[in-house]
């Protein structure tokens, strides 16, 4: 109801400010288009000096006419999965379930064993949870003793049901409760009975622990259909949740939940001898919910790509520990260096143009945005104002060290998460595409790719500043690294401006752009990670405490 | 209040049972929470004429939940801590049953006392201890139930004025004067005995005289 309220309000904004908003967006884009054209409408420039670079990527293969077709055949499809396996890396083989599929494929698995063990459902669920859904050792065990095993596991051999279930109402003393009251009562073949009420206490105290619930006076099970019947509801649900959950906690190695909040998805990764090869090459096993929430199957972090999972512990306990130290304020407005009107940034661009003097200035540093906006950027480097003296670190410039990468760090985890929101809004130009233009749902997909491969490229960028702070500075390959950070955090902030603009005519018209801007940013991304792999393989960047 | 009920049913069956030899008291009728009980030290083991006091308070959710239960008669047994009187028995944790009642509780604990569990350590020191040498560890206990739980004495009143620390953790006080004598403060000396489990020494093995030493100058 709410989502449909504001689906209209913000449609109607949208058809609103139209006229408006084309006049308003052209006028100011109409530079920057020209702007951009020639920065990046054909193709990022060849002439970047990073000429060594082995991490160069081969631009060639971005001919427009390729673009063109590749992109409007199989709109920007690929994923943060495809993307991070490189080929070096062995294919990670995972499936995203939640506890109820593993319940199901449990009851499927019981189905299947009937004919094993000729017993009713209901038992080999009891024998499964005593072995903690380990069907192998159960078969195993179940052909060496299987009456033992029916007694361990609280299964009544007698083979009569008599006894067993919910009683009527009669004048009964509980010794439980210590009450003489009219009360139905329950109780197994054991002739164990107790008040109803006391059972329901019980049961439902129990519930959640995951384990086989017994008599309270004996080891027979209550099966589900018993629970069931004492608690006038599908409680056993629950139980078999708890037990699915107990399970998933003691193969921790290849069940995972998602670390998002409120996610209730499982990651059951399939091959864990993989895993292994993944930290030889300092690489991260990095999965996606079915929610779309991806995290490293190693540590449970945001994807940390190029950071490896030691870099990213050792980075978030620094920041933990430097966070009083460092009084940065992540604020979403900032003065205008020039005439201190206060600025709004608008999603994760950090190339900011005052609203009230025009003037053009860089998100992070400051600066003047003119210098940024070469093919190299500024703002990547860290510029040591001692690098002619040869000194030791000291605590303080070891400090000043770490708070530049530090700001880098939050100011791109900052713009991130701006660049989220605004993808709130791509959906709105998809639809207004679709409805102004007649544009087709999987044409109008563009929008949607892009905003994904900024994210990824963003994320990346944020954690490749983990990567150089752990860089031994003087050697080569950081500086090739730092050469790439700024390379992608050029493309990542083009891709971001054409990102704001909202007409879907404008959009439309410039669609190539965006092709061809996110196939940079999906690029440059892939380099960065390669090089910042390379930096750790060949120990040059090395987590210290 | 079920909770009520039952509590009263337990105490009356406590009063019902003298042969038994338990107690079980509110310690002030206005509160229902907490309870002290007593038991028997077991016969033909280190306990044996003692009276152990256990210090019992139960939750809100008895009988679903367990009752906590803890010595106040210092006691010397590898399940239960030296210090604190802590229990380390599975009833009292997830094995605990709404069956289970505050007697046949201290009934177990009882059965604790008669038979260790040092495989499972409350207090590690005294595990090893009973691990090393049983006869050594049976002689402290059985030093600690005349000191602390003889019904005379009373918990926590010692009978004998002064207690040798050594002999209290069943050192043997020859090892302590060996080392006094090399001008060594004898609190420390037990310190480190304790702290290394070494209760008596070979006075030819030398790597553990060096290990002792060693401690001693830290
Ligand atoms: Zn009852
Ligand atoms: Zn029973
Ligand atoms: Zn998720
Ligand atoms: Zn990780
Ligand atoms: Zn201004
Ligand atoms: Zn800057
Ligand atoms: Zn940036």
């Amino acid at each position: 109801m709410t989502d449909l309220e504001s689906d209209d309000s913000l449609l109607l904004e949208f058809e609103d400010d139209d006229s408006e908003s084309i006049s308003n967006i052209d006028a100011p884009t109409d530079s920057k288009a020209t702007h951009l054209d020639s920065d990046f409408a054909n193709i990022p420039p060849h002439n970047v000096d990073t000429d060594d670079s082995e991490f160069d990527i081969d631009e060639s293969q971005f001919s427009e006419d390729d673009l063109e077709d590749d992109y409007l055949v199989f709109p920007i499809k690929k994923t943060t999965k495809d993307l991070l396996d490189e080929d070096s890396l062995p294919s990670l083989k995972y499936e995203c379930l939640t506890t109820q599929e593993i319940f199901d494929s449990m009851k499927r698995r019981v189905h299947h064993l009937q004919p094993v063990f000729s017993l009713p459902p209901q038992d080999i669920l009891i024998l499964m949870q005593r072995y903690d859904w380990n069907e192998e050792r159960l078969l195993e065990e179940w052909t060496e003793k299987m009456d033992n095993l029916l007694i361990e596991s609280g299964l009544n051999t007698s083979g009569e049901s008599d006894g067993r279930g919910v009683k009527n109402g009669k004048e009964f003393f509980c010794p439980i409760c210590c009450e003489e009251i009219l009360t139905e009562t329950f109780s197994l073949e054991c002739g164990h009975e107790y008040c109803i009420d006391c059972y329901r206490h019980y049961i439902k105290d129990r519930l959640n622990h995951g384990k086989i619930i017994t008599c309270m006076d004996c080891s027979l099970a209550l099966k589900n259909e018993d629970i069931d019947q004492i608690m006038g509801g599908a409680s056993s649900v629950k139980l078999m949740d708890s037990s699915i959950k107990s399970f998933i906690r003691k193969h921790s190695n290849s069940y995972k939940w998602c670390p998002y909040t409120d996610c209730k998805c499982i990651i059951h990764l399939k091959d864990t001898l993989s895993l292994q090869e993944y930290s030889r090459l300092h690489a991260s096993r990095f999965v996606t919910c079915s929610m779309g929430h991806s995290f490293c199957f190693g540590c449970g972090f945001e994807i940390h790509a190029p950071a490896d999972c030691r870099v990213t512990d050792q980075w978030v306990k620094k920041a933990r520990l430097e966070c009083e130290n460092l009084n940065w304020v992540l604020s979403h407005t900032k003065e205008c260096p020039r005439c201190s009107v206060n600025i709004e940034k608008n999603g994760g661009c950090n190339h900011m143009v005052c609203s009230s003097c025009r003037h053009e200035f860089c998100w992070i540093c400051g600066g003047d945005w003119a210098p940024h906006g070469s093919s190299f950027y500024q703002c990547a480097i860290y510029k040591n104002e001692d690098k002619n003296k040869l000194v030791a670190d000291t605590p303080k410039k070891t400090l000043r060290r770490y708070a530049f990468f530090y700001k880098m760090f939050t100011e791109h985890e900052v713009s991130a998460k701006l660049d989220w929101k605004l993808g709130e809004t791509v959906g709105f130009k998809v639809k207004g595409l679709q409805e102004k233009i007649g544009v087709s749902w999987i044409e109008g997909q563009f929008l949607t790719e892009s905003l994904k491969t900024l994210n990824e490229g963003r994320t990346a960028l944020k954690w490749s500043f983990a990567v150089a702070y752990y860089s031994d500075p003087s050697h080569n390959l950081t500086k090739i690294f730092i050469d790439n950070q700024g390379l992608l955090s050029n493309a990542v902030e083009s891709l971001s401006e054409l990102l704001q603009i909202k007409s879907p005519e404008v959009i439309m018209k410039r669609r190539t752009e965006f092709y061809n801007k996110a196939g940079y940013v999906k690029n440059r991304t892939k380099a960065l990670l390669e090089c910042g792999r390379d930096l750790l393989r060949k120990g040059i960047s090395k987590a210290r405490e | 209040m079920s909770r009520a009920k039952r509590l009263m049913k337990e105490l009356q069956a406590v009063r019902d049972d003298p042969a038994a030899n338990i107690t079980l008291e509110f310690i002030s009728e206005s509160d229902i929470h907490r309870l002290k009980g007593s038991f028997l030290g077991p016969p033909e083991t280190p306990y044996q004429g003692g009276r152990f006091i256990i210090d019992i308070e139960v939750p809100m959710e008895y009988p679903f939940k367990p009752p906590k239960m803890k010595f106040d008669t210092k006691v010397y047994h590898p399940n239960i801590s030296s210090v604190t009187g802590a229990i380390c028995l599975d009833i009292l944790k997830n094995a605990w049953s709404p069956v289970i009642t505050l007697k046949s509780a201290l009934i177990s604990l009882q059965a604790l006392l008669q038979s260790p569990e040092p495989n499972d350590p409350q207090d590690a020191e005294v595990a090893q201890h009973y691990l090393r040498d049983k006869e050594s560890f049976s002689k402290t206990a059985a030093l600690w139930t005349r000191l602390y739980a003889s019904s005379n004495g009373g918990s926590g009143a010692p009978v004998e004025k002064e207690v040798d620390e050594a002999r209290l953790y069943g050192i043997d006080p020859n090892l302590v004067k060996e080392f006094e004598s090399q001008g060594f403060d004898k609190v420390k000396i037990v310190e480190v005995l304790r702290r290394l489990g070494i209760k008596s020494l070979d006075p030819t093995d030398n790597a553990t005289i060096n290990r002792i030493v060693e401690e001693l100058l830290k």
